[in-house]
């Protein structure tokens, strides 16, 4: 099909889209007056039920968790996609040494850079690390400080450039670290089967509200995602970068 | 316009379709489809929007205090993460499609424009 003919045929459609969705939109409440019941069933109750403040986590690695582990399995998937694709053409290299590197500047890296690149990556991992702990309190979890804990590693190869990078970020300790995160989470999920409760029920004690240890079950699940969303992400640029290596 | 954000969203998506119909490449593709990722959001989080209402994180101020709805930004909160992911996974793929077959346009790969 050529590009006139497809553009064509896009035209027709989105004419015939357009006013479909905009006559289903406009039925829509409006903007700013949600009706939904659950929202607000959640946030009435569930602080005294699961004695948890941050609703988000609680329908994250509770209420909703089942769907919340459906997620990490495909984050870990797409995580084993990306290093099958890309070792599947390069082969399974990643114990050779990162000493050749095309076309990556491996001298001359200004000052300021590495400087700053020290200072940040450190206040950064423990940022990470505390959005992440934090998870049943205030804004934050696994996914938002797995991902931070993934920025802190970045910093760290802006820093230091490719092969420190690869001496700080061991992939034996990402692999470990997705697996860890995988089975954190099928654990917590099976546990409580051995008790006669259902499939990741929440069956630790809900502790106190307002401190690290609340929350039950929620608080080991966000760890476990944390791990793998930070080990996840570093093993992809691993392998991206990688690419750039001399065979 | 008490319904602008879901126009937004509508926008969002058309312009992603448009992104992706006309594309040249498969980089401009993968990055057509994030913006079709990123309607959804916009929709998600203008149905849980309630005027007036605060975060539903209760660790500042109390239980019964007007929150917009946890539900759809727990959706948004682990879609943008897992989206990345895959993102990266369809540029693995891009990498690879340059490795074997030297081109990104996806009108020269096709098997019938000998």
């Amino acid at each position: 099909m050529t590009h006139r003919t497809r553009t064509t045929v896009l035209v027709f459609l989105l004419l015939l889209l357009v006013p479909l969705a905009v006559s289903g939109l406009t039925r829509l409440p409006a903007f700013g007056h949600y009706q939904g019941p659950y929202g607000d069933v959640i946030n009435t109750i569930t602080v005294h039920a699961r004695h948890v403040t941050n609703m988000v986590s609680a329908v994250n690695y509770d209420i909703r968790g089942f769907d919340t582990l459906g997620e990490e399995f495909l984050l870990m998937s797409a995580v084993t996609g990306v290093a099958m694709l890309l070792r599947g053409g390069r082969g399974e290299a990643t114990s050779a040494r990162p000493t050749r590197v095309l076309r990556r500047r491996r001298e001359g890296r200004s000052e300021a850079i590495t400087g700053i690149g020290r200072l940040l990556a450190p206040i950064t991992l423990l940022y990470g690390i505390y959005i992440i702990v934090h998870a049943q309190l205030t804004p934050g979890g696994g996914f938002q400080g797995g991902v931070i804990v993934f920025a802190a590693a970045l910093l760290v190869y802006f820093g230091e450039g490719y092969a420190s990078w690869r001496k700080t970020v061991r992939s034996t300790m990402l692999t470990l670290g997705e697996t860890l995160g995988a089975a954190i989470y099928l654990c917590s999920g099976l546990y409580p089967l051995l008790s006669g409760a259902a499939f990741l029920q929440n069956t630790l004690p809900l502790g106190q509200i307002g401190t690290i240890t609340s929350g039950g079950s929620i608080p080991i699940i966000n760890l476990g995602v944390g791990c793998a969303v930070a080990a996840g992400f570093c093993s992809i640029a691993l392998e991206l970068l990688e690419e750039t290596r001399l065979p | 316009m008490t319904h602008f954000p879901y126009f937004v969203a509508v926008w969002l998506f058309a312009i992603g379709v448009v992104g992706i119909v006309r594309s040249r490449d498969y980089v401009q593709l993968i990055a057509c489809l994030t913006v079709i990722q990123s309607a959804t959001y916009v929709l998600l989080l203008a149905i849980g929007y309630k005027v007036h209402a605060g975060a539903p994180i209760f660790s500042d101020h109390p239980v019964g205090s007007p929150a917009v709805d946890p539900v759809v930004q727990a959706l948004v909160l682990t879609d943008i993460v897992v989206g990345a992911a895959v993102t990266a996974l369809l540029l693995s793929l891009v990498i690879q499609l340059r490795k074997r077959r030297g081109t990104i346009a996806p009108d020269t790969l096709q098997p019938m424009s000998d």
